[in-house]
């Protein structure tokens, strides 16, 4: 019983804090509802028992994607004014495809003709095979997807160089030491030997 | 009825653990001071009370008189919000801490991550702090604060891979019974880079001295909470010590074998020293690191801002991947008494 | 008890407001890539939700990749915002209609 009643506050938190995402009228408002949005997720994760899953989603996306994001929405001087044309005009499209997914997929779940699990889970999946749900994760993860697993970690690697490359920039008119050339550089760029007479004394 | 009694039973664990962790974070800002003044050859704080000991509380009542300016401009809602984001994940990861034997609030089986994740949100509080307050100075705080604090998890987090690598659990209190045994079979020896790396990236964490740069009174006043007064700024000041507290209590757990004595298991010395209660000797090796984050303060000057990000990209990062490597050989060849 | 059409439901509302919000904000490309991640979201809430109520691990390995790829994504997609705003000093989507960089 207690836990249908957290399950319905954290839905309705998530609910709210993903219709303010859309609508909140600063970026910035957005990006701090839509942590809230996945704080919200994690603790529903969390209830599903995907403790690993709940926790990384609050490690990984709170605590850095949104931190990315906050420091663009803020670093940015953007005129929001232009921003907000439209939002009126497309409301009711926006509103209407949305309701009718809704509707769409809530008579899909609900029909007869599918047989959804009703009450709950028969065993847990974590004990299904007897470990904490971190460890089965982990044992399917680097053996059966040992493959995939290497995949995305190049995904990863090739997102870290992309995003470096895209954004790095030697600002003109700074000053910087560019140590290859102090390296390469001869005798002869820095010194010049000349002969002279010998002054001599008046 | 049942479920009830359990909500009693697990809020009165929680008192438990806040009310004494406020009395020790109020009464740091007292040794901080007298530790300073006795570093820098005087005094500190001794006129309140016996040797000033009432000076937190007097600083305590003070800060709560004064008035919280909100600055025009600022956005309201989220100024006010801003402390609460940063003290509140500060608190919370003290729900996995096992302060000795059994002696903890949650104990969950992914505690390690759970940590992890806990102070990985306590960057909002300053980011949100610094925004809202609509003042260039705390939005230059806010960012290199940001910059800085996501960095140094990376370090930080790849020296908790190496935690866990060795005691092959992500649980708090098998951690620290993985560590079973006299000094030298805690993990500070076999993995003692990491333990470098963590006490490092701890500090910078913290936004401590000498990596304060979020701060630096000398070049951006005082960094993102310039604009806070009162009880606004206290809790900004509670949260800083609340999480000083926490990494000092984590790296106890983790590499100082958490509430054992140092001469557990050693012949004749062993029981007379377990007869010091667990949660003492957790106490004291925490206050270790907390004395060494004074004394940091005390002797080292501030880190330049580059410096500080070369420091944690260049050097950190590459060393615990490094040892990562030489730890999973060790595991494998089953090195010393750790493995 | 909670059913597994719960979390369907709320998966399927999740989704629907991320559409929603790509329709509602076209012009501004941020809260598009917001809009994306609750979509994400909301796939991945479905794959928690049958691996949960169908005791099978492998659900939670895909949310695990999806994880990893979003995370990927918004890296990059913000890192081309920044480029982006750096060389025509605006974010807005109508008036991205140049072909050349």
């Amino acid at each position: 019983m207690i836990e249908l009643l957290l399950f319905y506050v954290f839905a309705a938190v998530l609910l709210f804090a993903a219709t303010m995402v859309i609508t909140a009228k600063n970026p910035v408002h957005s990006a701090l509802f839509l942590v809230l949005a996945f704080f919200n997720s994690a603790a529903l994760w969390l209830m599903a028992e995907a403790e690993f899953l709940g926790i990384a989603l609050v490690l990984v996306y709170v605590g850095a994607v949104m931190v990315l994001f906050l420091f663009v929405v803020m670093m940015l001087d953007i005129n929001l004014a232009p921003m907000r044309e439209g939002f009126a005009r497309y409301l009711p499209i926006g509103a209407l495809v949305g309701c009718v997914m809704v509707v769409e997929m809530a008579l899909v779940v609900g029909s007869k003709d599918v047989n959804l699990i009703h009450g709950g889970p028969v065993t847990s999946a974590a004990e299904g095979v007897g470990m904490s749900n971190t460890k089965a994760l982990g044992s399917v993860l680097y053996t059966v997807y040992a493959y995939p697993f290497e995949i995305a970690s190049v995904v990863l690697l090739v997102a870290i160089v992309a995003a470096i490359m895209l954004t790095h920039r030697r600002r003109p008119g700074t000053k910087q030491q560019n140590i290859d050339r102090q390296v390469r550089v001869r005798k002869e760029q820095r010194l010049r030997i000349v002969t002279m007479a010998p002054e001599k004394r008046k | 009825m049942a479920e009830f009694a359990n909500l009693v039973w697990i809020v009165a664990k929680i008192v438990a653990l806040v009310v004494p962790l406020f009395i020790a974070v109020a009464y740091m800002t007292y040794a901080e001071r007298r530790v300073i003044g006795w570093i820098q050859w005087r005094k500190g704080p001794n006129r309140v009370g016996i040797y000033g000991l009432l000076q937190p509380i007097a600083d305590a009542c003070k800060l709560l008189m004064k008035e919280v300016v909100i600055p025009q401009n600022a956005n309201r809602f989220l100024f006010l919000l801003a402390p609460l984001f940063s003290i509140i994940p500060a608190l919370a990861a003290w729900a996995v801490l096992p302060l000795g034997d059994g002696l903890v609030v949650a104990d969950i089986d992914a505690g390690l991550l759970y940590v992890l994740a806990m102070t990985s949100m306590g960057v909002y509080g300053v980011i949100v702090a610094g925004w809202a307050s609509n003042s260039k100075y705390a939005l230059i705080g806010a960012m290199r604060a940001g910059a800085q604090v996501v960095s140094y998890e990376i370090a930080m987090g790849f020296a908790l891979v190496g935690v866990l690598m060795a005691a092959g659990s992500l649980n708090m209190s098998e951690i620290v019974h993985a560590q079973q045994g006299p000094f030298w079979n805690w993990f500070w020896l076999p993995l003692l880079p990491l333990f470098i790396v963590y006490w490092v990236s701890g500090v910078a964490e913290t936004n401590r001295l000498p990596f304060d740069v979020a701060e630096g009174e000398s070049e951006i006043v005082a960094g993102f909470h310039v604009e806070y007064s009162g009880m606004a700024f206290a809790i900004f000041f509670l949260a800083e010590y609340a999480n000083m507290i926490l990494i000092a209590g984590l790296a106890t757990i983790l590499f100082l074998g958490g509430w054992y004595s140092p001469f557990h298991g050693i012949g004749y010395l062993g029981p007379i020293f377990d007869l010091v209660p667990g949660t003492l000797w957790f106490c004291l090796k925490a206050g270790f690191f907390l004395f060494g984050y004074f004394w940091f303060r005390g002797t080292f000057p501030r880190y330049r801002y580059d410096q500080i990000m070369r420091l944690g990209w260049k050097v950190l990062i590459p060393v615990t991947v490094v040892w990562l490597v030489v730890e999973s050989v060790f595991i494998l060849t089953g090195f010393g008494p750790w493995f | 008890m909670v059913e597994l059409s719960n979390y369907l439901v709320l998966g399927a509302i999740l989704f629907s407001l991320g559409m929603a919000g790509i329709f509602l904000n076209r012009k501004n490309v941020i809260i598009l890539l917001m809009s994306i991640e609750l979509m994400l979201l909301a796939v991945n809430f479905n794959f928690i939700a049958f691996s949960h109520y169908l005791a099978d691990i492998q659900g939670q390995v895909f949310v695990f990749f999806i994880l990893t790829v979003a995370a990927a994504e918004s890296a990059i997609g913000l890192a081309i915002l920044v480029v982006l705003f750096r060389n025509t000093n605006t974010i807005n989507v109508g008036d991205l209609d140049s072909m050349k960089g």
